[in-house]
């Protein structure tokens, strides 16, 4: 186990690096770069900008760029961020927790209440309870989430407008006079604020959690060990969560992993359009601005989560299946 | 008993100190409030499209940074009034200028004090100016103390008095010397031990506020990164800017900006009464605050088209293109421009683009800027005979097999024309443009391509750049002398049509003779004679095809009051001044 476990490690190695210099290269193929815009100043003398370009170390070939700042990745540093002229990691720390607020809380909805409407489904499906679900699973698939939050913002304005107040805010992550809030009210502050989009990232995942939980179950059902199982005479409760959920439920759980790069990734259009501070608008920024190394910085961080998070899905899929076994 | 004498006499010092500050005394004729109207307490919150970058002075390079908000815009020893658009002092009491016009002298105002209760002297100007200059530092400001290659200096004559040395007489004399102070006791230590890098590694965004420090009347008290900003009010400002009635300033407690990701949060916060103002930007936004007033929904004051935006739209030709010698005659004809000035129908763009909200232009002079406009400067307004015939004078009299025009060789009349992909405004600006020349007979061929890409074709430099014509636009322009240092001189980085390094046309040399005269021009009234054979010159010229830019509107919620009078709402001026407004309702 601890000799996969290295060999996995090793494996990281070569791939982060690959990874990692891929974006830094297309990153730069774009033409222009972070000082461009500022060409177009009247205020600005050239000098200046030649000055800044090599301030920044713009002017240097992206071979010596990029192993530059491979060294000082190794020193810990993510380098500087032309935008904010600050180390990188001050600037998406804050974003990153953010962003973990509203995905956390989004998936944590997502299992509580996708799993069990899964389960409903494949134990009675084709009855009209079933299509109903299925009905809202593939509705919340079609629409694209930063329409449905415009939707559900436009109807708390005008919910507002005919009432004078809202049931939830209207965008944004803290409330008026936060900083004076006690830590309680703080903590339950952020939740209200962050029901609404947490609901709308929940629809989109939601309907392919359901169908996929329902398909699973559906077939775990018709095995020939359930069929065993019900013939011994068990319960049908012990039938459904020892026997089948326990084997419905692996493929599920090899996915989680896969969610550690998506919790500081942020929740995406959603954070942009319900105004959460989160790490989309930063990047989206950072792109349209071409700070070289907030973006890289970002790809860095979520390459290297995606990678432990695949191992550690891997390790969790050895856990919950014993016919896995790694060596 | 002795106890309570020393407690008179420190109280009296006190007041003797208060009463020392030489009181700068804000206009009564700069709010609309009425005499004692002004209540005091509460917050005033407006909002913000991008995020703020830093809290540090020398770093920050956006117009509305956190340093630019606790400043007043950035100003200091002088302002301007926003009456008259003169030049009065502020943390100066008065100035003095040398009988050559290279010297001016501040006095600077008593008993003004930092955030901290430190005094304010004229080591703080020193230092604020040192630490602009030092190239490492990096500082946007820099730029601004330079007129050509040579340096302005800044000199210390004693704790309240100030000399700034010109290398030659210039317009913008007390802009560059507006710039605002930064505490030396906060700065000054940091610089002598570690330098620019010291510097660099202040006020970030995650700075206790605690430790920032200004002599502004809104002082950082809490960031919250991609939320708001929180400033409270600076209890030592109101000791030297006093209301018309002698009131400490601001009145308001607090002043909060909140940061939203776009223009559709913002109207969306406005409506609901989550912020106080706003600019709206398009029809669409403003018909929705004026139905949400109508409707009795909001109590709000809309301002619509309250004065043109200092910014524009414009086509510049390429006179550098030696690879094709037939382009290059027909670009560097005045004749050519000025056709196809006829053909660009300006009310059309305004309608289209602007909605009606715009402003129709014909030279480099923003229209906002009334003072200098010289209404007698050629304009070729859209005029599609008037084309056709000087075409036809430059020898483009048949049309070919697909209608378009040709001269006698058979050389048609065509040229690619590029703005920057997802721009809409511009694109809808060239479609206009390229339907109106084909009626004409003048095939353009349009393609939108990436903005960094569009950059570099537009400053390539030498005799043959790779671009035919550019839809394009700048913003921004001097009050004190309203036409571009790098975009007028020949050799100006952005003398867009002709970067071969020398004036091609003498037109060109003699704007550029009337650029230099004009800004090393003292007497404002002098000044705007020269702006006007400039734009004289420019008009035959016609360098540059200008079309139109947009109107500037603005709205407030009714229940914050004291802004502007409406003859000095405008782009440039913008609603109000934030020390004077307050909490109505």
């Amino acid at each position: 186990m601890s000799a996969y476990l290295v060999r996995r490690l090793i494996h990281l190695i070569p791939t982060f690096l690959g990874a990692t210099f891929l974006a830094f290269i297309v990153l730069q193929l774009a033409p222009g770069d972070f000082l461009t815009r500022w060409a177009l100043d009247p205020k600005i003398r050239p000098e200046t900008i030649a000055l800044m370009r090599h301030n920044f170390g713009l002017d240097r070939p992206v071979l010596v760029q990029y192993l530059i700042w491979l060294k000082n990745l190794l020193h810990g540093d993510l380098g500087h961020s032309f935008m904010y002229q600050q180390p990188v990691l001050e600037v998406i720390w804050p974003r990153i927790l953010n962003s973990l607020v509203l995905v956390g809380f989004s998936i944590l909805f997502l299992y509580l209440i996708g799993i069990p409407i899964g389960v409903y489904q494949a134990l009675r499906p084709y009855t009209p309870g079933d299509y109903a679900i299925s009905f809202l699973a593939y509705f919340g698939i079609a629409i694209p989430n930063f329409f449905f939050m415009l939707i559900l913002i436009y109807l708390l304005v005008q919910f507002k407008f005919a009432h004078g107040w809202t049931p939830f805010p209207i965008g944004g992550m803290t409330s008026q006079g936060f900083e004076h809030f006690p830590q309680w009210r703080q903590i339950l502050d952020v939740l209200w604020h962050a029901v609404l989009p947490a609901f709308v990232v929940v629809t989109a995942d939601m309907s392919s959690l359901t169908r996929v939980m329902r398909g699973l179950v559906m077939e775990v059902l018709g095995q020939d060990y359930i069929r065993t199982a019900r013939a011994k005479g068990l319960p049908e409760r012990v039938v459904l969560y020892k026997h089948a959920l326990r084997n419905a439920i692996i493929p599920v759980i090899a996915t989680i992993g896969g969610l550690l790069p998506t919790l500081i990734s942020g929740a995406g259009l959603v954070e942009v359009v319900a105004n959460w501070p989160g790490m989309t608008p930063l990047l989206l920024d950072a792109i349209n601005q071409q700070d070289l190394y907030v973006n890289t910085g970002i790809i860095a961080l979520s390459t290297f989560l995606l990678i432990v998070g695949n191992i550690l899905g891997d390790l969790l899929l050895a856990v919950v299946d014993p016919r896995i076994r790694y060596g | 008993m002795k106890r309570s004498i020393s407690g008179i006499l420190a109280l009296s010092l006190v007041l003797a100190s208060a009463a020392l500050a030489q009181a700068f005394t804000w206009p009564a004729s700069w709010t609309r409030a009425k005499p004692g109207e002004a209540k005091r307490g509460g917050t005033y919150i407006e909002a913000t499209i991008s995020d703020f970058r830093t809290m540090n002075p020398f770093l920050t390079a956006e117009a509305g940074s956190i340093p630019d908000r606790m400043t007043l815009n950035g100003i200091g020893l002088v302002t301007r009034d926003p009456t008259t658009g003169k030049w009065i002092p502020y943390m100066a009491t008065s100035w003095k200028v040398s009988k050559d016009q290279t010297e001016i002298t501040f006095k600077i105002r008593r008993g003004m004090k930092w955030s901290d209760g430190q005094p304010i002297t004229a080591d703080d100007w020193i230092m604020t100016y040192r630490i602009h200059m030092d190239p490492k530092v990096g500082s946007n400001l820099r730029d601004s103390f330079f007129i050509g290659d040579k340096v302005v200096k800044v000199e210390k004559i004693d704790d309240y008095t100030l000399r700034f040395i010109y290398p030659k007489p210039d317009a913008e004399a007390f802009a560059i010397a507006s710039f605002s102070p930064w505490p030396a006791h906060v700065f000054g230590p940091v610089y002598e031990k570690q330098g620019a890098d010291g510097i660099k590694k202040m006020w970030g965004l995650n700075e206790d506020p605690a430790k920032i420090v200004t002599w502004g009347p809104f002082v950082v008290a809490a960031y919250r990164p991609g939320e708001r900003v929180i400033f409270k009010r600076n209890p030592y400002f109101g000791e030297w800017n006093k209301d018309a009635a002698g009131n400490p300033l601001p009145y308001l407690d607090a002043y909060q900006v909140n940061i939203v990701k776009d223009t559709n949060a913002e109207l969306a916060a406005f409506l609901t009464g989550e912020i106080d103002q706003m600019n709206p930007a398009t029809v669409e936004q403003i018909a929705q605050i004026k139905k949400a007033i109508n409707a009795g929904k909001l109590d709000a004051t809309l301002k619509v088209n309250a004065s043109p935006i200092a910014s524009s739209q414009f086509v510049v030709f390429n006179w550098n293109k030696k690879s094709d010698p037939f382009k290059e005659k027909l670009f560097r004809s005045a004749k050519f421009r000025k056709a196809m000035s006829h053909l660009i129908n300006r009310q059309a763009v305004v309608e289209v683009v602007y909605g009606g909200l715009g402003t129709p232009m014909y030279g480099s002079v923003y229209p906002v800027l009334t003072q200098w406009i010289n209404k007698d400067a050629p304009k070729y307004p859209y005029d599609p005979e008037a084309a056709k015939k000087l075409l036809a004078e430059l020898g483009f009299t048949k049309k070919d097999a697909e209608g378009y025009l040709a001269d006698a060789q058979g050389r048609r009349l065509e040229f690619n024309l590029a703005t920057n992909a997802g721009n809409k405004q511009r694109e809808q600006i060239a479609k206009l443009f390229v339907d109106e020349a084909k009626k004409v007979g003048v095939k353009i061929n349009f393609r939108p391509i990436d903005f960094n890409t569009l950059v570099g074709q537009l400053l390539s430099k030498g005799p043959d750049r790779p671009f035919d014509a550019i839809i394009i636009g700048l913003t921004g322009g001097g009050l004190d002398w309203p036409f571009g240092s790098n975009v007028v001189p020949c050799r100006g980085n952005l003398h867009m049509w002709n970067r071969a390094g020398t004036c091609l046309d003498p037109r060109e040399t003699l704007m550029e003779y009337y650029y230099y005269k004009g800004r090393t021009t003292l007497d404002f009234e002098k000044r705007v004679q020269i702006g006007y054979k400039l734009q004289e010159v420019e008009g035959e010229l016609l360098p540059i095809v200008y079309i139109a830019g947009p109107n500037y509107h603005t709205a407030w919620n009714n229940r914050i009051g004291g802004w502007h009078p409406d003859k000095i709402i405008s782009s440039i001026w913008g609603s109000g001044e934030l020390p004077l407004l307050f909490r109505a309702k």
